[in-house]
Order: C-alpha cells, then structure tokens, then sequence
C-alpha cells in the first residue's frame, strides 16, 4: 500500500507540556494519551519498582477527584482508562465517547497539577498491598512468572539501569515511604517531562483551548535528573552468560536474549526485521524448524525490546515438551538463530508485509494512534515518524540482516535462562 | 489564572449520533449466510468463517477432538504443505486464526482489503480440503497434551478447570476442559479428524461475516466462487441438559504447596443467552463485579487490598453456562477474602443494587458498546454473535436502548433468579497447610481437598 497520512499537528505549552494531535472523525471516539518519560530505568538502588507503584498512586485521587472517582467518571461516560509501566516511560490513557474529551483533560490535568495533597499514607498502604498482590500473581505464582527479572540480570550489568525489572522488588516496595513517593512525584510528574495527545474525534482549535484551559497553570519542574548508575554499556555481553533454574514448570524452556542496537539507532529496523523473519508468523524460521520440522519444541516467542538506553534486547524462547531435554533445545534454539546469517530476500518481503498489516491494523483504534504519536513524540520529537515507520521497515536488506545475525546472535552475546522441571513427572 | 472551578467535573458535550454500521446480508450458492459490513475508514479488511463444528457435539471419549481439527488445519491441504500455506498467507501479509468453542469453530483472517481475493481462496482452501499429514497431526497432538500438562501447573487455568467440574453435573461437555483430556487426545488419528471435518465441517448454520474496505458484490463474488461449492448440514449435537452438580455449598481446595497465592472461583450454573433477563445480567454484572469500580473490586481490591483483581462473569452460551467469579488473592487472606466474596454475593441478592448504580452501569455498557466498534475485526466478531446465537438482525441497533431500558427492579429481580448464594461452588487453588483450617472457620460448607494431579 501507499504510504501512511496520519494527521499530525504538535504543540506545546510554556510549562514544557508536549502536545500532539491527530484528528479522525469517522466513529465518535476519542483518545487521551499521556506518557511522562519515567520509567524503572528512572529508579535507584533501593528503590525499584517506585515508577510502578507511583503508577497505582494515580489512580488514588487527586486534589478536586476524591478516591476511586477517576475510574467512576470515566466508566461513568462509558470511557475505557488504563496506564502502564515500562523501562523508559509511564502512560496513561483513556478512550471515550468523543463529547466526554473536557472530562479526560480535567482528570489527567488534576492529577498532573494537584496530586500531592491528594496522597496519603492509608492509600499507600492500600495500593502496596494490591502491586504485591500483582507481583505474586504474575510473577511468583506463574510457572516461568520471574523471567524477565532473572534475563535483565543476565543482559544489564548491575550498574545499568535496566538491570532491575519493572515491577521492582517486594523489600523496595515495602520500605516506600510516603516522602518517597511525593519525591518522585515532584521530580518527574512535570509538564516538561510529558507528552499529551489527543486523537480521534474533536475538535481541533476547540481541543487546544481546552488543553491550554487544562493544563496551563500547572507550573514546570525543575529538570529531570540524569539516570542514576551507568547507562553506557559494551554493545555485546562478551561471552555466554547463563542461569539455569529448576522450578515448578510444566515443561522445559529456554529464554535466550542479546543485547542489540537502541531504539533510538538507525540500526534497530535490522534487529525489528530480524525478529520478524525468526518468529513472525508460522513461516518464519523459528516456528518452521523448531515447532514443526524437527519438533523440538512446542512454542516459540520472539520479541525486540524497544529500548533507549544504551543497548536493547531479542529475545527468543522455545518451550520443549515433557521430558524432553533442556540441551538439546538449547542447541537447536542457537543453531536457529546463528542460521538467520543466511537468510534470503523472500523471507524479508514475508516479514514486512506481516508488519505491514499489523501497523495498519493497530491504527485502526484512537488509543493505539495516540499511544504511538505520544511515544514518537516523547523519545524522538518526531510524531510524524508514525507515517514513515513502514518506510523504515522497508529499507532493511537482507545483506544488513545476515551482517546482524553474525554480529549480534553469537555465542559471545548471548544470554540464557532455562528453566527445568522440579520433578519429571 | 485558574478562572474556572476545578471541583466540579465538566459537563459533557453535545453526544453524537452513532449507529452500528449497516450489514448487508446476502445467501450463496449454497446457502452459507453471507454477512458484509463495508467500512472505508483504513484499507483493512477482517473475515470470519463460522461452522457448527463444536466441543459441544463431542462425546467424553472424543472431547478436544473439535479444537484438534481446527489446530492441525495449519497442517497444509491436498495442494500444500503446512509451510506452504503459511508461507503463502503471510506474504500476503495475512494470517489465519482458528477458534474452536463449544459452538463451533471460527476461522479469521485479517489483512489489507487489495489482498482478500488470495487470502480469502487460502481460507476457503485450509478449511475445504485440508490434508492431515501424519507427522502434523502427530504434532498438533502432542502439542495439545503438552498444553493440557501446562494447564494442570498453572494456577489460574487449573482453577478454572475444577471450577467447571464442580458447577456442572459429571458428564455433559461444559464440565471438562474444552481441548480435552490425555486420554481423549492420545486417541486422536488422522482418519477421526478426517472423520470429524467430514460430518461437521458443514456450512449449514454458519455464515462467512466480511467486514472492511470493499464492496459488498465483490465480496459476494468471491465467496461464491471460493465456497460456492461448499455444502451440507453438520451432525447433529448431542444433546444434554445443563444440571448443576450438586445444590449443597461446597468449598474444594486445590493443594499447590507454597502457593503465595489462593486462585479462587467461586460460583454456579448460570444461564443461557438467549435468556430474557440477558440485558439485566449484564448490568448487573457491570456494577457487582465486571468493572473496575464494582462492588467486589472496590471491596477486595481498593479497600483490603487483598487482590490485584476480581471480576464475575456470566458465561452466555447456547446452553446455561457459568455464573463465576475470579480473583487471585494473598495466601493468608484467602478466607478472608471467600467471606467478603460470598458476603457480598448475599448482599446483592437479598438487597438489591441502588438506582445509582444501575444508571451508572447502563451509562457505562451503552458508552463502552459503541468505542468497541473501532476496528473491522471488533465489528466482524460482534457480528458472528448474531449467527453464532441466532440473534435477529437489527440486534445491534437496539442494543443500546436495550441496555439503557434495564431498571433497578429487574436487575434485583434477574439476580434473585440466578445467583443462589446457598448453591455456591467454592473452588480455592493454594497451600491447603496454610488455608484449610481458616476455610474451615468460615464454616460456609464442606471443606475437601482434592487430590494434586
């Protein structure tokens, strides 16, 4: 298809505040979307997991929104709300029908403006309860649950700020004081450390002057402190570093990960399309070989992190069958994954025409486009990079993807996490 | 600068007019209902076909069989092999999804609208003629007794496994697991997929749903010349009655030792779709435990802190499925948590909802129902509903006046008829040393422990 005409118009205010909007009138829906660039990464020693509890603290009220209203306003309206942390950023979102905008913008605005009086240690308490509750369900009490923790170890060395996981560890979350988290707050919930957008049904000069009316009068914070340890980091682990963990899991499965260009380089197409050719699709050269040629394993799972700091990370797990042995998948695994140095130009056609349909498919949603434009707009400046993304995809040869499997997808860079069943049943 | 108040919420804007799309039905050659739903927002376009090749059809013996089939027609047909046709549909950046459920089986497919004629002929091919190859059902085989172990270790999907054995009566299919047992899938060969794709892979019943950047002949075109040919009725379902298992409130635990956590469900037999009371379970369901400011989560979650989540639902199905409610909760707050659960559930019996909350909940699921038509592929599955139950056509357009016409009257009354607090199944997945005796306490019941395994 031709190229991609997402409207996008960017403004910003003199607090800082980045806005980016995006109109679409053809359903009446419409989509806020703010990101503040925080993130775990953001976290120090003694206190990971603080972005993700601090996310939860959102939710408590602010100022002028007494506990639990913000959800009651929203659902009220028949409006959809989220958030989510991640390494580099926190969002927060809401998709409502489109006459309910003015009622995303004063909730948001609130809480971006008038939280900290709004916090106290009773609610705290409470939502340190329910993120420990999350740890446990999602972490602790999922077979293969701590993955992501162990591999970051594994990747990041300890003085890099990805070497903790999102959701931090209990003994942080339990020594939170409210101090700390008001802390937080003032540091990094600043208008000139958001992004805000709007997209789907509005209207356009009206939409501004709402925002301006908003958020206007929230002052700016002071700079964002630089991260804390040493984000610069060697761009190959140097050799194969390995954890191996017997649990209770129902069958064998080895995570492999590597450290790969940033989000932020030219060079992070090679290692999407990389991805894309391993472990998009049924056709591609991991489900093919190992799940049903040489069967091996029952499940493969690829994913290239979308990472700024330094260095990011593919990922490639395979998931074996009862009794079968964690060895052999692992040798199979990386034969797989060295074998992409001879990959060909069809298997890059087949991979960019997945990512095409998935793209244009994402689109089709006001959350999805306003949650893009937000992150274009926070980590690059440059919302419009949304319309060239396919562009960007498209410009990967397969000469540059047989460079990067030989360079990248080696033994000398090359985490692994296996895990075995406790008892073979 | 602040000239305005900030205590008091802004009052809505002018609400426009929205309407589900228009779907255009049309009959083929055969007789599959064809439904079309033209949208020209995004050059995307999502397609379901729907047959009546169901879990529910089953017998014990063969139960998964359905879900088997449908896993292994990525298998390859009589004109490819499995890589081939994966490989042909993903260049056109297309790929294709098989569900299988109770009902039936769904086959879908989403890509760019310019590539529907060739995606639409490999659907049409996967579905008409596939091939079962040996060494691919060997696989999907295994795969699916690998799942079936995977399940046994996951806390939430074992919870929700013994749940359906404990609310429904032994021996119906609502009451095993729908992708089957070891046995039943060990006992699976080529010849009995072959054999079930034979008998039920019919098109009678089902209908191809279309919705996305085309028109509505071209599509007709297409169908006809890709499943023109396609005819038949499906084997008739078995049929069974949905009984509970037993009426006596019963708490099972689940031994998983050192569980940090207690996988709870707690629930009963609930009703059908094609109930009555339908519109009023939904709100009632909204506002007691479907949304995040429900009375359970603001209970377990946002006050005691007990759970990251809880939610109840009403599984709908052709038959009365399940009444259930779900949480993951602490381990040294799993009674505690059983209590608020079926306190609750008493309380909203008994009392009833407020008016507050019945508007609130109707504002909510009459706004939400038209911000989940966004997408070709959300638009194309609310349309399968309406073959899948046999809703009339103008369903969708009355839906929201439906919703919004429930009144607190008829929510208390519909919950008085189908959730029976005495009834209970209580079905707790955790560290039995640690939480059977504070169960016990409660004494809401007979407390057993199940065996592990």
């Amino acid at each position: 298809m031709s190229r991609l005409t997402i409207p996008v118009e960017r403004h910003s205010l003199d607090n800082g505040l980045k806005i980016v909007l995006s109109q679409d009138r053809t359903v009446p829906v419409v989509a806020v979307n703010l990101w503040y660039g925080v993130g775990s990464r953001n976290e120090r020693k003694g206190k990971t997991g603080f972005a993700h509890l601090f996310e939860h603290m959102m939710f408590q009220g602010s100022a002028h929104v007494p506990k639990n209203k913000h959800f009651e306003l929203v659902e009220r309206a028949g409006g959809t709300l989220n958030a989510s942390t991640w390494f580099d950023r926190t969002n927060y979102f809401e998709t409502l029908p489109s006459h309910d905008l003015e009622l995303a913008l004063w909730l948001e605005s609130d809480r971006m403006g008038w939280m900290v009086e709004a916090m106290d240690q009773e609610k705290l308490d409470n939502q340190r309860d329910v993120v420990k509750n999350e740890k446990r369900q999602r972490y602790d009490n999922q077979p293969y649950g701590d993955w992501d923790e162990r591999l970051q170890a594994l990747v990041y060395p300890e003085s890099h700020p990805y070497h903790h996981s999102v959701i931090g560890s209990m003994e942080d979350i339990d020594a939170a004081t409210l101090d700390d988290v008001l802390s937080f707050f003032q540091t990094f919930y600043v208008p000139n450390n958001a992004v805000l957008t709007i997209a789907g049904d509005f209207d356009r000069d009206g939409a501004l002057e709402l925002v301006k009316k908003y958020f206007g009068d929230i002052e700016a914070g002071q700079p964002i402190p630089p991260l804390p340890g040493d984000p610069s980091i060697a761009p190959l682990i140097g050799e194969t570093v390995r954890e191996h963990v017997l649990a209770d899991v129902p069958l064998p499965r080895v995570v492999m990960a590597f450290r790969i260009p940033p989000y932020s380089s030219d060079d992070f197409a090679v290692a999407e399309v990389s991805r894309g050719l391993l472990g998009m699709g049924r056709s591609s050269r991991l489900y093919r070989r190992l799940v049903r040629e040489r069967r091996v394993a029952k499940g493969v799972v690829t994913f290239a992190f979308p990472l700024l700091t330094g260095s990011s990370m593919l990922l490639a797990w395979a998931t074996g069958y009862p009794g079968s042995s964690a060895e052999e998948l692992e040798s199979a695994l990386a034969e797989e994954l060295e074998g992409l140095a001879e990959a060909e130009a069809h298997e890059v056609e087949r991979a960019i025409a997945l990512a095409e349909t998935d793209l244009v498919r994402s689109l089709e949603r006001a959350g999805e486009r306003a949650d893009l434009l937000s992150m274009f707009e926070l980590y690059f400046g440059d919302p419009d990079r949304l319309n060239r993304e396919l562009d960007r995809l498209r410009a990967v040869t397969v000469d540059e993807i047989r460079a990067f499997a030989g360079e990248r997808l080696g033994a000398d860079n090359r985490a692994v996490l296996t895990y075995e069943p406790k008892v073979s049943a | 600068m602040s000239a305005f108040d900030r205590t008091k919420a802004p009052t809505s804007g002018s609400i426009r007019k929205f309407d589900f799309p228009d779907v255009e039905r049309r009959t083929l050659r055969d007789g599959l209902d064809l439904r079309v739903c033209k949208l020209s927002r995004l050059p995307v376009v999502s397609t379901s076909l729907f047959f009546r090749a169901g879990e529910a059809q089953l017998a014990e013996s063969r139960a998964g069989l359905a879900v088997l089939t449908g896993d292994a027609l990525e298998g390859g047909t009589q004109q490819r092999s499995g890589t081939e046709l994966a490989d042909a549909l993903e260049r056109l950046g297309a790929r294709l999804g098989v569900t299988t459920g109770w009902e039936g089986t769904s086959v879908s497919m989403s890509c760019l609208a310019d590539r529907l004629e060739e995606g639409l002929a490999l659907l049409a091919e996967a579905v008409l003629e596939p091939a079962f190859p040996e060494d691919e059902v060997d696989r999907a085989r295994e795969q699916q007794l690998a799942a079936i172990r995977q399940r046994a270790m996951d806390p939430s999907a074992l919870a929700s496994m013994e749940a359906a054995r404990r609310y429904f009566v032994s021996g119906i299919p609502y009451a095993r697991p729908q992708d089957g047992t070891e046995q039943s899938i060990e006992a699976v060969t080529p010849e009995l997929l072959s054999g079930f794709v034979e008998a039920s892979y019919r098109p009678a019943g089902g209908g191809l749903i279309v919705a996305g950047d085309l028109d509505p002949d071209e599509i007709e075109m297409m169908a006809n010349h890709r499943l023109g040919a396609w005819t038949g009725t499906p084997q008739a379902p078995e049929e069974f009655r949905v009984d509970p298992a037993t009426r006596e409130r019963r708490v099972w635990v689940v031994h998983r030792e050192g569980s940090v956590q207690s996988e709870l469900r707690v629930g009963h037999v609930g009703t059908d779709r094609g109930t009555p009371d339908y519109f009023s379970l939904s709100i009632a369901n909204l506002l007691f435990g479907g949304s995040f400011t429900s009375r359970l989560n603001l209970n377990l979650r946002e006050k005691n802190g007990f759970t990251y989540g809880v939610r109840s639902r009403f599984g709908f199905r052709s038959r009365p499925g399940p009444f259930s409610v779900a949480t993951s909760v602490g381990t040294d707050v799993t009674a505690l948590a059983v209590r608020e659960i079926v306190k609750e559930l008493e309380q909203f019996v008994d009392g009833g909802p407020t008016d507050e909350e019945v508007a609130a909940a109707r504002d909510y699921a009459a706004g939400v129902f038209g911000l989940q038509l966004e997408t070709a592929g959300q638009i194309a599955s609310r349309i399968s509903q309406l073959v899948v139950y046999g809703l009339p056509d103008d369903y969708y357009h009355t839906y929201r006046d439906s919703l919004r016409a429930v009144t607190a009257g008829q929510v208390a009354a519909a919950v008085k008829r189908h959730i029976r607090p005495d009834e209970l199944q209580i079905v707790v997945v955790g560290d039995a040393d640690e939480i059977v005796a504070p169960l016990e306490a409660l004494d809401l019941g007979l407390v057993e422990v199940l065996p592990t395994g």
